[in-house]
């Protein structure tokens, strides 16, 4: 069973990361989760960012799931945002896909050219 | 829309969408009463009497930023409730919120399965950190109940400025509602 307890020791152990590199989140991805998107298969695609932040321990990706935005064609739609760089949005994602844009992206920093269906905004 | 949960997470997104800050989710599994219900209510922005028939007719949207103006999400869920002979309630309050209600007989041929409402939890409690859920499950059997009970608010709250997309975080999350989900007897329904 897990209890508040857990909670408090895992904050203690993510502030001492925090102090070691200031604490900043390097990358933020917002995974479209509008009606067409869900019914794509958006659900995955977030279930799917979160096992492999949690398996790669990356500690400076934020996920959020936002509404659609008329790319219903494209879902399930994801925009990756790095600070001082334009957005990246992925389109027809899937679960395979997504641990390919977390290595090559998130981690290495190599867009994934072949799922790209916009830059910029 | 192949289960309920995936219905389950259109509701939420549209509660989010209306600005609630706080959503409480009630599933009840109940083969004593032969019921799957589902009660989702939030505090957003509500919708007046025109608005909420709009709802639940399929070439209505909100969704000013969309050029295509259909919006089937509610209208969905009615359909497939009422095809398993279910019920659909809707009820809403300009200023006060939206309560969702949705019943299937549980040993209908035709109901469709409740999913994976796991993934559909985790992602709309780390997907939307600005909300504060209040989840609530429910196993009835006549002789035995068995409940599950989750505030985010609590673990907010102990984990101060950390992220809920810490990985510890989003693990610890995970295996409460897969203990959850077990012992209410909602993984396979």
């Amino acid at each position: 069973m897990k209890t508040l307890a857990d909670l408090k020791k895992i904050r203690e152990k993510a502030q001492e990361e925090m102090k070691l590199r200031g604490g900043k989140v390097r990358v933020k991805i917002v995974v479209g989760m509008g009606t067409s998107g869900i019914a794509m298969g958006a659900r995955e695609v977030m279930k799917t960012f979160l096992e492999e932040i949690s398996n790669r321990n990356l500690t400076d990706v934020l996920v959020t799931q936002t509404g659609e935005k008329g790319l219903s064609s494209l879902e399930p739609v994801v925009d990756i945002i790095e600070e001082g760089k334009a957005a990246v949005t992925y389109g027809n994602m899937t679960p395979d896909k997504v641990r390919k844009v977390v290595v090559e992206h998130i981690v290495n920093g190599r867009v994934v050219s072949e799922y790209v269906v916009a830059t910029g905004s | 829309m192949q289960d309920i949960s995936l219905h389950l997470l259109d509701i939420i997104e549209n509660s989010v969408r209306a600005r609630a800050r706080n959503i409480k989710l009630r599933v009840i599994n109940s083969p004593r009463d032969n019921r799957l219900r589902l009660i989702v209510e939030d505090d957003g922005t509500g919708m007046d009497q025109e608005t909420l028939a709009q709802a639940q007719d399929p070439f209505y949207t909100s969704k000013v930023e969309r050029i295509k103006k259909v919006g089937l999400g509610i209208p969905l869920f009615k359909q497939n409730a009422e095809l398993s002979a279910g019920t659909f309630h809707i009820a809403s309050e300009p200023g006060f919120g939206t309560v969702i209600s949705v019943e299937f007989p549980l040993d209908h041929i035709d109901r469709m399965p409740l999913g994976n409402l796991k993934a559909t939890l985790l992602g709309a409690i780390i997907g939307h950190p600005e909300v504060d859920y209040s989840i609530f499950l429910h196993y009835q059997k006549p002789c035995k109940e068995q409940f599950f009970h989750f505030e985010t608010a609590a673990i907010k709250e102990e984990l101060g400025e950390i992220p809920l997309t810490y990985p510890d975080v989003i693990e610890y999350i995970d295996q409460s509602l897969t203990e959850g989900i077990q012992n209410t007897n909602m993984e396979d329904v």
